[in-house]
């Protein structure tokens, strides 16, 4: 095996670690989506099969599941930003630096602990679901499709954090762009459907990227066959991760330059 | 009485100049409000379809959870205010004063009330530039009234923890106990439309019966059965954390 894969796993395996090490940075990346699913369950409950427009779902929890997940994943992916703001706040990016670890492991090893981290809050978060009486409609091919998507997501997300990080070297500054995704998942169909919405909200909404990508997860929940929403939302989760990796890579080279 | 009365209103107004010098402070009472304002009524604006609404707009009916939070974040802004005071020295010096103790009290509440007069003004004309015209003149002044009167609570919650954790680190702590007050309650939709978990909490939770009280001045509907559980609502509110408030008042100096 590569060196550089050898080390992107290490490095990764340290950000699991040391996030698990720091419940204050866990914590808010489990408790507030799951009492805000649960707010909404109770809040909305009347909702599906009475609006009009709204899809048809067995019960509210199983329309909120997505948006809890996504939630979960954006907040999960600041904290990995911050974690690596720390690092380098700390001189431990210098010193990584100054030793042999391959540069593209520096980065791809934080992403991965990121997506490692993602994946597992995903499927905490359908447990927990279904413990509840979520059903995945789309069963075990559903359940994959919603790892895949949290794993893309999850890469766009802390590659934003990490690109955040090597700019501003500030944790407190990645920690920033948390009221920004809040903000980003109120403005779309993460809580509730588009096809309810209407005027410039929902204008906002269908530019919202954020809506594709939980329509996408939420199709594995609620249908027993994935239908175009699935495909849309993975075609804007592969563009995002893409463009973060590649915008990513650009911060980690300019910062290298700049330090000489 | 009047010694101590006029100390107090220094403290509020120490408290208030404070808004001009750290703008980070109070920006977010301001912010968080218009946004949940904003963000809800577009969001779930759909669920006013549901027969139990009436047909009243969502945006009115969503007013009084934005006045409610903006009262919150008032009543927040004094416990933080006091956390920092505490670390900076400034409570052990006017403890040492002949100043009465009251007055580290009832001088951040008295702020923390006209905070709240702004943030539901505010409101209230965001609410007007949606197209919601103030419910009258009895009706707005519940809506300040009833924003007044959670402020203070939540001023004597936030004050009672800074008081017992003496640190700003214990923000967090009073933040959440006021989300989740909130978020309990009927923020989203009626009570009859709640489910589950959520409608036994609501029945119970203080902040249902504030809302309630300020939603039906809101939409016009208000009459002495809405307003009066609102009322009690709020008095035991204050009164139970204005205790809460006083006896962390009464530990100060024993650590």
């Amino acid at each position: 095996m590569s060196p550089a894969v050898v080390q992107t796993a290490a490095l990764g395996r340290r950000a699991v670690v040391g996030t698990l090490r720091t419940p204050q940075a866990l914590v808010p990346s489990l408790f507030f989506p799951l009492v805000l699913m649960a707010i909404f369950t109770g809040s909305f409950g009347g909702a599906p099969g009475t609006i009009p427009g709204f899809p048809p779902v067995r019960g509210f929890l199983d329309f909120a599941l997505a948006g809890a997940i996504l939630q979960g994943i954006l907040i999960g992916g600041t904290s990995a930003g911050s974690a690596f703001a720390l690092d380098i706040e700390g001189g431990f990016f210098d010193r990584l630096v100054a030793s042999p670890v391959s540069r593209t492991a520096i980065l791809t090893g934080r992403i991965l602990g990121g997506v490692t981290l993602a994946m597992a809050q995903t499927l905490l978060f359908l447990a927990i679901g279904v413990a509840f009486g979520a059903r995945v409609e789309g069963g075990v091919r559903g359940v994959l499709i919603l790892l895949v998507l949290a794993a893309l997501l999850a890469v766009a997300v802390s590659g934003l954090g990490v690109i955040l990080a090597l700019r501003t070297g500030s944790a407190e500054a990645v920690q920033g762009t948390f009221p920004l995704f809040f903000a980003l998942m109120f403005f779309s169909s993460a809580f509730f459907p588009r096809e309810t919405m209407t005027g410039w909200f929902k204008v906002l909404a269908d530019l919202n990227p954020i809506s594709y990508l939980v329509e996408a997860m939420r199709d594995q929940i609620i249908e027993t066959e994935a239908t175009s929403a699935t495909l849309i939302g993975l075609g804007v989760a592969v563009a995002l991760a893409a463009l973060a990796l590649w915008a990513a890579n650009s911060a980690f080279h300019r910062r290298l330059e700049g330090d000489r | 009485m009047r010694h101590g009365l006029t100390i107090s209103l220094g403290l509020a107004w120490r408290s208030l100049i404070l808004v001009r010098r750290m703008p980070s402070v109070f920006l977010p009472s301001l912010i968080m409000p218009l946004f949940i304002l904003i963000a809800t009524a577009g969001a779930f604006r759909g669920i006013s379809q549901l027969p139990q609404f009436e047909g009243a707009s969502y945006l009115r009916f969503t007013i009084p959870l934005a006045t409610v939070m903006g009262a919150g974040f008032a009543g927040i802004n004094a416990g933080m205010t006091m956390a920092r005071d505490i670390e900076g020295g400034f409570v052990d010096r006017l403890v040492a004063s002949p100043a009465p103790r009251i007055t580290l009290i009832v001088g951040p509440l008295i702020a923390a009330g006209l905070r709240s007069l702004f943030t539901t003004t505010v409101v209230l004309l965001a609410g007007l530039i949606g197209g919601i015209a103030p419910p009258g003149v009895s009706g707005t002044a519940v809506v300040y009234l009833l924003a007044i009167g959670f402020s203070c609570a939540t001023a004597c919650w936030a004050m009672g923890v800074a008081l017992r954790a003496r640190t700003i680190q214990a923000a967090p702590l009073m933040q959440v106990v006021v989300f989740l007050s909130v978020f309990t309650s009927v923020a989203y939709a009626p009570r009859e439309v709640l489910t589950g978990w959520l409608r036994d909490v609501s029945d119970l939770n203080p902040v249902t019966y504030i809302m309630e009280a300020s939603r039906a001045a809101e939409l016009g509907t208000l009459g002495w059965s809405e307003l009066w559980p609102g009322l009690v609502a709020v008095a035991g509110l204050i009164a139970l954390l204005g205790t809460w408030a006083l006896t962390g008042l009464a530990s100060l100096g024993r650590r």
